[in-house]
């Protein structure tokens, strides 16, 4: 996959570099995919997070981490479906069809 | 090889070393996410232009 | 076709769900290493077992603090040897924050 990039999102303090980064990778026209583990399940929270819901071409979150941090896996996060409350298999996805990585 | 570091804080004496290590006979560039204002579109043209990535703490 | 990824834990917060991360890959069919680079409390046995799993799939869990690698029965390596390490990697990822 050509002119892609992936970013693995682990801690919730990079919020203003996740929307900065995908907003300025969608300008250029690259395909921006991000998955939220850990406590960066938390940004589902964030005001932040229908605007890079909106922006990225593909967001998903770690269930596991999600529940772990207190949240109920029946309350879906705004735009996104049960099959985006998924596993560490989304950072697989990254790591194997993704040009360019970033972990923020 | 080209190396792009970009930094979310200042490193600490661990981090340089490891980037004085990883970066010894390659081509490395740096950026850094915590100091003024962030150009993002220069980021994603360094991400995009480096082979490697590493977005230290 | 399997990549070779290097996980790295700086806050003792953020060891237990980055080992779990780097499982995680092995499982994808990736070569999957980490190295804990601060003092931590001691791993419960089903994390234990994690970092055996890990092992089992041709990875491994360092720690450059000797009082980590003896209580968990991790790996030592050195900050001379951990670079070297992550200079044989397609992914180098500085987990969670300091």
């Amino acid at each position: 996959m050509a002119n892609s990039l992936g970013i693995f999102v682990t801690n919730p303090d990079s919020v203003q570099h996740i929307v900065g980064v995908t907003k300025a990778a969608k300008a250029k026209g690259i395909k921006v995919k991000l998955f939220f583990t850990w406590s960066g399940t938390k940004l589902t929270k964030d005001p932040a997070w229908s605007e890079l819901v909106k922006l990225a071409d593909d967001v998903s979150i770690c269930a596991d981490s999600y529940k772990k941090m207190g949240f109920n896996v029946e309350d879906v996060p705004e735009g996104l479906t049960t099959e985006k409350m998924a596993t560490q298999a989304q950072h697989g996805d990254i790591i194997e069809n993704y040009d360019r990585y970033m972990t923020l | 090889m080209k190396i792009l570091h970009v930094y979310r804080s200042e490193p600490d004496s661990d981090t340089k070393k490891l980037v004085e290590i990883v970066s010894e006979g390659r081509e490395a560039a740096e950026f850094k996410l915590h100091e003024g204002q962030v150009d993002y579109d220069k980021l994603v043209d360094m991400v995009m232009d480096a082979d490697q990535s590493i977005c230290w703490w | 076709m399997s990549k070779k990824l290097f996980f790295m834990y700086k806050n003792a917060d953020y060891v237990v769900d980055g080992m779990r991360s780097a499982l995680g890959q092995a499982v994808e069919n990736n070569y999957a290493f980490g190295a804990v680079m601060t003092d931590m409390p001691a791993l419960d046995e089903h994390n234990k077992e994690n970092v055996d799993w890990i092992r089992d799939m041709e990875g491994e869990i360092y720690s450059t603090v000797p009082s980590v690698c003896e209580q968990n029965e991790l790996t030592p390596i050195t900050l001379e040897e951990l670079g070297q390490k992550l200079r044989e990697m397609e992914y180098i990822i500085p987990y969670g924050v300091k």
